[in-house]
């Protein structure tokens, strides 16, 4: 202290490139690193550039806010505890190296002294020396990870370990260097870099002075060689990362959780569905480039966790692979059929891989939990409808019982073939109002085919307009006018018929001078909230939980706590999801319930599907890889006596799936209609 | 191979019984709700068509008698790649017998030229009367097999797959001659593209009335008058259910069993 006491802080300082001569070998070395890094990075944007246009500039203030969020804060990133912390501070460690090395650029290059005084010692030394830390210790972490944790989701190539060990190396190097520069300078401000005088001390207790310098020479040149080495390499491995990421975090798409699905113009489009890298747009390609081989998306998806095919992570590394980042059969094992050399933008990929295989992209149930976990804004849910799409429309090779489904919406206008139901028997003795008979309804209660061709769910539309009746609602149904909204069979590929029943529906309702929409069907709701505006249809749509919880609220419906079971909700993808939409219903079964609300524990926006989207519910799947009965298991582990949903395609693939695995456990599905109108019924 | 499928358009069979409505004075079917629908074993037929043609080339043609909407079957045969498409446009509503469709047929297909098979469906899923296969082989003076599942090109004629009570027969036929198809998961119909139901509607589609094949209603009543409909009605659904009484489960079952064996002996 006394030392410190001596000196004045405002001329500590250090030399720069102390002990270095010829640097100007450095900038020799600094030209072809350039040219390489700068080539890598041309090349992947000269195939970005290739695609499609796609609109992802607008509204640049939430893009700027999403960046904030999450590549500066990294909030997707931490979503995985572990990793992520070990990420953030890897990240923000990079960082701070990265700006104290632009500062030594400054003071040496431009002659502008900076490094000098307060700020040299407490940013250049002991906060870069800190964060450095930090950055080291991530890599470890990461590394141990990698190495002896061993997680499913990762993708373990060579490329990985080289990058780990380069980084570990360039900080290590790093540090040895500071050490041994205060060793043999006796650096007076030493101190305020606290890893960098434990080194020094360290040192100098086996070495002489004479030794580290020489050492510090020779490392020096090292430690350089591999950093120039990573920059140059960086844009053919993952950490070309660093700078798609960011670039795709800002051109996410911010209209649609779930991904926003394309329109196409049937009259000029070359092809209807995608079957080559050159039919995305230039932000589908830019995804490919922006995976960081993390496998969130994969550990999520509910198809992969039965184990199907299916892999959201492989579809993207797979045409990754495809845009010429890496070999396929590296990456995957499993790439069968031939494969193109080079860079082959026109190259077919639907059945490229078994990852890309029809068979694969057939069991998604759009659920979009990939697009939400995703921590760098990839749109892989999109991507697998648009080879959907093409397997459907183009080659009209797809599911034999997606194609009865999609028959039955063509000929009859839904989806539910041989049902023995009609769009009214579920009113029959009700007395519900058709839309004939109403002169300027508040609201249409669309009843949508999963709530009325479904023997299940015709008492949760009953629980619904029973409430509805005991509200005053002033409401009516279209009857045998209704079709299904499109969703099946937009999700399942066939955009062309989604148009024709949506254009049909938007009519339809137009006619009867339709405002307001309600809905208990969260496939429905979405479409209406999200897809009919595009085809011109504009109508105030709310899901049956958000306009209960609104008649409660606005006291037209009085609701005293009633029922005496413990009840977990299960949100519906395309309500908690794909519509953000998680608060409402747990409101009103908070307000019902005497007992405290269970949550599963995946729940809200990181839900487990039931694994009825997508067309799925109409497929029947191997014995042994049910999504239901996986989503079952999860409710079962609580101690809930009822499952709570908001979707009629959730209640049967619910009570099945429980049903199936229940064993002696008793746990009833109940939508949240009838959960209250039982509750109002003192039953 | 030139291949001629038959097609009738038809109520959804589908309909919930709830929304399935008749007119008893005009002893016809309402449509009410209920869509128009390709007949299952037409589109079953269609298909064996479209098979046939891929294993041994050739040409398919479509042809349907019935009001205009008929014209949609038409269009979705099109879609599917169906070389030609023929409407025989039916101005009346009244009910159409096997014989009639039959007569209608066979003139259509005599003024549409030579065919080595025509194909209908074994029955249609509005009056399932299942007449008029073998009724227009009769018109057309050919060998009519029923119930075929599969056709083979062989030689210079046909070898086909024909369902029977015990099994399949293996027949083989020289041609032209007349099949009814019958289901099998074999020709589950495929369902076209999308880029060919859009051009489906831009293909020509021959339309027809009685007189273009020299018919007149004079005709058509000779055979209408064939079979007359007395009359028709939705057959009414009753199930009782007794709840058997007895002191023991014993008991139980013996009266069950006393009553089981009365309506046996009553029978």
């Amino acid at each position: 202290m006394t030392l410190l006491a001596a000196l004045n802080a405002a001329d500590a300082t250090r030399e720069v490139m102390w002990n270095i001569s010829h640097s100007w070998v450095m900038y020799v070395l600094l030209v072809p690193t350039m040219l390489i890094a700068g080539y890598g990075v041309y090349k992947q944007v000269q195939k970005w550039r290739s695609g499609q246009p796609a609109a992802r500039f607008d509204r640049p203030a939430e893009r700027i806010m999403r960046v904030i969020n999450h590549v500066l804060l990294q909030q997707a990133t931490l979503r995985d505890r572990f990793a992520g912390v070990f990420h953030f501070m890897l990240f923000w460690g990079m960082i701070t190296l990265t700006i104290a090395t632009t500062v030594v650029l400054i003071q040496h290059d431009f002659g502008i002294e900076i490094m000098k005084g307060r700020f040299y010692l407490y940013f250049q030394s002991l906060f870069v020396d800190v964060l450095g830390v930090l950055a080291m210790l991530g890599v470890a972490v990461l590394a141990v990870r990698r190495w002896v944790l061993r997680p499913k989701k990762l993708v373990y190539t060579d490329e990985s370990t080289w990058l780990l060990v380069l980084l570990f190396v360039i900080m290590g190097t790093g540090y040895l260097l500071e050490g041994w520069r205060i060793a043999v300078t006796n650096d007076p401000w030493g101190i305020w870099s606290p890893a960098g005088i434990i080194v020094s001390k360290a040192s100098l207790a086996v070495a002489g002075v004479g030794t580290l310098k020489t050492l510090h020479l020779f490392t020096w040149w090292f430690h350089l060689v591999i950093v120039f080495g990573l920059i140059a390499w960086a844009p053919y491995t993952k950490l070309l990362h660093v700078l798609t990421a960011p670039l795709n975090i800002y051109t996410a798409d911010l209209d649609h959780g779930g991904g926003t699905l394309k329109q196409i113009d049937f009259e000029s489009a070359q092809s209807f569905g995608i079957n080559s890298l050159e039919q995305f747009t230039w932000k589908d390609l830019l995804d490919l480039d922006a995976c960081t081989e993390c496998g969130r998306c994969t550990s999520v998806c509910p198809a992969n966790t039965v184990g199907k095919q299916l892999s959201p992570r492989d579809i993207i590394l797979d045409m990754q692979g495809l845009l010429d980042r890496s070999d396929l059969a590296s990456l995957t094992g499993k790439a069968d059929g031939q494969q193109p050399d080079e860079y082959d933008p026109a190259f077919p990929i639907i059945g490229a891989t078994d990852n890309l295989s029809s068979d694969a992209l057939f069991e998604c149930t759009t659920c979009a939990a990939c697009v939400e976990i995703c921590p760098v804004s990839i749109e892989q849910l999109p991507k697998i409808v648009d080879m959907r799409r093409f397997q459907v429309m183009e080659q009209a090779e797809f599911p034999q019982q997606m194609q009865d489904a999609i028959s039955s919406l063509e000929e009859r206008g839904h989806p539910f073939k041989g049902t023995q139901l009609s769009r009214v028997d579920w009113a029959a003795g009700m007395d519900v109002p058709l839309i004939e008979d109403v002169e300027a309804p508040e609201v249409l209660l669309w009843v949508g085919c999963g709530g009325a061709l479904v023997d299940r769910n015709q008492k949760s539309t009953r629980a619904l307009a029973n409430l509805l009746k005991k509200a005053n609602v002033n409401f009516a149904i279209l009857g045998r006018e209704e079709t299904c909204t499109g969703d099946p069979a937009r999700r399942i590929g066939n955009e062309f018929l989604f148009e024709t029943l949506a254009t049909q529906n938007i009519e339809t309702l137009k006619t009867h001078n339709i405002k307001n929409v309600l809905t208990s069907c969260p496939h429905c709701f979405n479409t209406f909230r999200n897809e009919y505006p595009k085809l011109g249809g504009n109508f105030e749509v709310m899901h049956h939980t958000t306009y209960l919880a609104r008649l409660i609220g606005e006291g037209h419906l009085k609701l005293d706590a009633q029922a005496t079971e413990k009840i977990a909700f299960h949100d519906p993808c395309y309500l908690g999801r794909h519509n953000g939409i998680t608060d409402a219903p747990r409101k009103l079964l908070k307000e019902v319930s005497q007992q405290p609300l269970v949550e599963m524990e995946k729940h809200g926006r990181q839900s487990f599907c039931c694994g009825g989207g997508g067309g799925m519910s109409f497929v029947d799947e191997p014995a042994d890889q049910r999504v239901n009965q996986e989503r079952a298991k999860q409710a079962l582990a609580t101690d809930a006596d009822t499952v709570a949903v908001g979707c009629p395609f959730c209640t049967t693939m619910m009570e099945d799936g429980i049903n199936a695995v229940k064993g002696d456990r008793e746990m009833a599905v109940k939508d949240v209609a009838e959960v209250m109108w039982e509750a109002l019924e003192g039953k | 191979m030139k291949t001629l499928v038959c097609l009738k358009q038809i109520l959804d069979p589908e309909i919930p019984p709830r929304d399935f409505t008749i007119n008893r004075d005009s002893r016809q079917a309402v449509q009410g709700s209920a869509n128009l629908v390709t007949n299952i074993f037409c589109e079953n037929a269609l298909e064996s068509a479209l098979q046939l043609r891929e294993r041994s080339e050739g040409e398919i043609a479509a042809l349907a008698f019935g009001p205009a909407s008929a014209e949609d079957s038409l269009r979705k045969a099109l879609a599917l790649k169906a070389d030609e498409a023929c409407l025989v446009e039916d101005d009346s509503t009244a009910y159409r017998n096997s014989a009639t469709t039959a007569l209608v047929l066979a003139a259509a297909i005599k003024k549409l030229g030579e065919f080595d098979i025509i194909m209908v469906g074994r029955e249609a899923g509005d009056w399932g009367a299942g007449q008029t296969g073998g009724l227009l082989a009769e018109r057309l003076g050919l060998p009519c097999v029923t119930f075929v599942d599969h056709i083979e090109a062989s030689g210079d004629g046909v070898t086909l797959r024909r369902q029977t009570e015990l099994g399949w027969e293996k027949v083989e036929v020289k041609l032209p001659l007349v099949v009814t198809i019958s289901n099998h998961e074999e020709n589950v119909p495929r369902i076209p593209k999308t880029r060919d139901i859009m051009m489906s509607a831009r293909k020509p589609v021959t339309n027809w009335k009685l007189s273009d094949i020299d018919l007149t209603d004079e005709d058509l009543k000779t055979t209408g008058d064939a079979l007359d409909v007395i009359d028709l009605f939705i057959p009414e659904k009753k199930t009782d259910c007794e709840f058997i009484e007895g002191d023991s489960l014993d008991d139980k079952i013996d009266e069950f069993a006393k009553r089981l064996a009365g309506i046996v002996q009553s029978a």
